[in-house]
């Protein structure tokens, strides 16, 4: 099953709170494959509000995504587009 | 759900200050000197009195524990002449101390404080009996250095049978959970469940500090369960003794029929008795895990439906045939 891992650097001022979380989660249930974000040496599943809120990931978190599956290619891609435009906030 | 290949945490060291965050209030403990030094690491969930090390043989001194002062120590120390008495402390404090423990209230010398504050060793002090200090310490690092890890579900104390719910995002978990609740049962955790398996033999779920029984009801939002329901219906850890992993109805899998075998899966080294069940409209989940934890309990005293069952009717056929 195809894997792609990367870090990704959260670049919105206020973090990943509600709103982030709840487009991040919406972006990756759109695909069929597992994402995981490993951060301050915790694990969680990307298709979880709840788990992306416990990150409580700041400006500058270096989050570390992998995605298992058939489309991970085409999740990852989506993923790094939303945290690079900063999940649409300024 | 992939139990084996959990990520798995564990503590290497933990700081003075957890010990006295957590334990203040139970050890009654006051910091009487050193206090510069709270963040200094403790390596081994075990205590050590440094009674040898205090007569001056330091070979094998555990000095990476925490140590403990009772009586015998203190007493010991007082019967020292000062010069003596530096003279060990010296050599003793040439050795990486985390913490000396004092129990009893006992007033340790002015020269060992000093050597403390010098040195930034804490010191604290409890008005508990030495047993009592040792068996509780030693406890409160044994949890501390358990090992830990988190998983995507969500845990529900179903009559007193801690449920661990596991499934494919969107199975129903938390709606499952919901209606337990609504039922009269108690959330530990949604989303986020911590594990930690405590001796080696028990494995218990806790709720995240930071979400606690915050909910997410697709279609509704962000809910306060203990704002909702009251802090009746919610708890912050609990034992599990019943995983149960939710799935969409695939008609060609074989679900357990009978109950007579039954399916285990090890996290963190716990043997957990494990249900598959097969979720499809019509199905009312929470009441099937409700029977579920009534079952178990049932088997836990020792009586097996399925088996009871089977037993009445071998016996009804081997009568047939005399």
């Amino acid at each position: 099953m195809p894997e792609v891992v990367k870090e990704l650097v959260v670049v919105n001022p206020l973090g990943i709170h509600a709103r982030p979380a709840a487009a991040l989660v919406q972006c990756v249930l759109k695909f069929e494959c597992d994402v995981y974000i490993s951060f301050n040496g915790s694990r969680i599943n990307a298709k979880s509000i709840m788990g992306l809120l416990t990150l409580a990931a700041t400006r500058g978190s270096r989050l570390k995504f992998t995605c298992t599956g058939r489309d991970a290619e085409a999740a990852m891609k989506a993923v790094e587009d939303l945290l690079a435009a900063g999940f649409g906030e300024t | 759900m992939d139990t084996q290949n959990l990520p798995v945490n564990r503590k290497k060291s933990i700081a003075v200050a957890r010990l006295l965050d957590r334990m203040t209030q139970e050890l009654d403990i006051e910091v009487l000197a050193g206090f510069q030094g709270i963040g200094r690491p403790v390596y081994a969930a075990d205590v050590n009195r440094p009674g040898l090390a205090l007569s001056g043989y330091l070979e094998y001194f555990a000095n990476d524990r925490i140590q403990i002062l009772g009586n015998t120590e203190i007493h010991f120390m007082e019967r020292l002449n000062p010069a003596q008495l530096i003279r060990r402390l010296t050599s003793m404090f040439s050795f990486e101390i985390p913490a000396f423990v004092l129990s009893r209230n006992l007033a340790p010398q002015n020269a060992f404080l000093d050597m403390c504050n010098r040195s930034g060793v804490p010191v604290l002090r409890s008005s508990m009996s030495t047993d009592e200090v040792i068996t509780r310490i030693i406890l409160f690092l044994n949890e501390e250095f358990s090992p830990e890890t988190v998983v995507h579900g969500t845990a529900v104390d179903c009559f007193g049978v801690g449920c661990l719910i596991i499934g494919s995002p969107g199975i129903g978990k938390s709606e499952t959970a919901l209606e337990l609740v609504e039922r009269g049962h108690r959330l530990v955790a949604d989303d986020v469940v911590a594990l930690k398996c405590i001796r080696g033999e028990r494995l218990y779920a806790e709720s995240n500090p930071i979400v606690e029984h915050f909910m997410e009801i697709r279609g509704v939002g962000i809910i306060d369960l203990k704002a909702i329901y009251g802090v009746g219906r919610v708890r912050n850890t609990k034992r599990i003794g019943l995983i149960v992993e939710l799935e969409e109805w695939r008609p060609e899998a074989n679900y357990d029929r009978t109950g007579l075998a039954e399916e285990f899966v090890d996290i963190l080294g716990v043997k957990i008795p494990y249900l598959r069940i097969p979720v499809r409209p019509g199905r009312n989940i929470a009441i099937i895990i409700e029977v579920a934890a009534l079952t178990h309990r049932l088997k836990e005293l020792g009586i097996n439906p399925a088996q009871r069952l089977n037993e009445r009717i071998i016996s009804l056929t081997r009568e047939q045939r005399s």
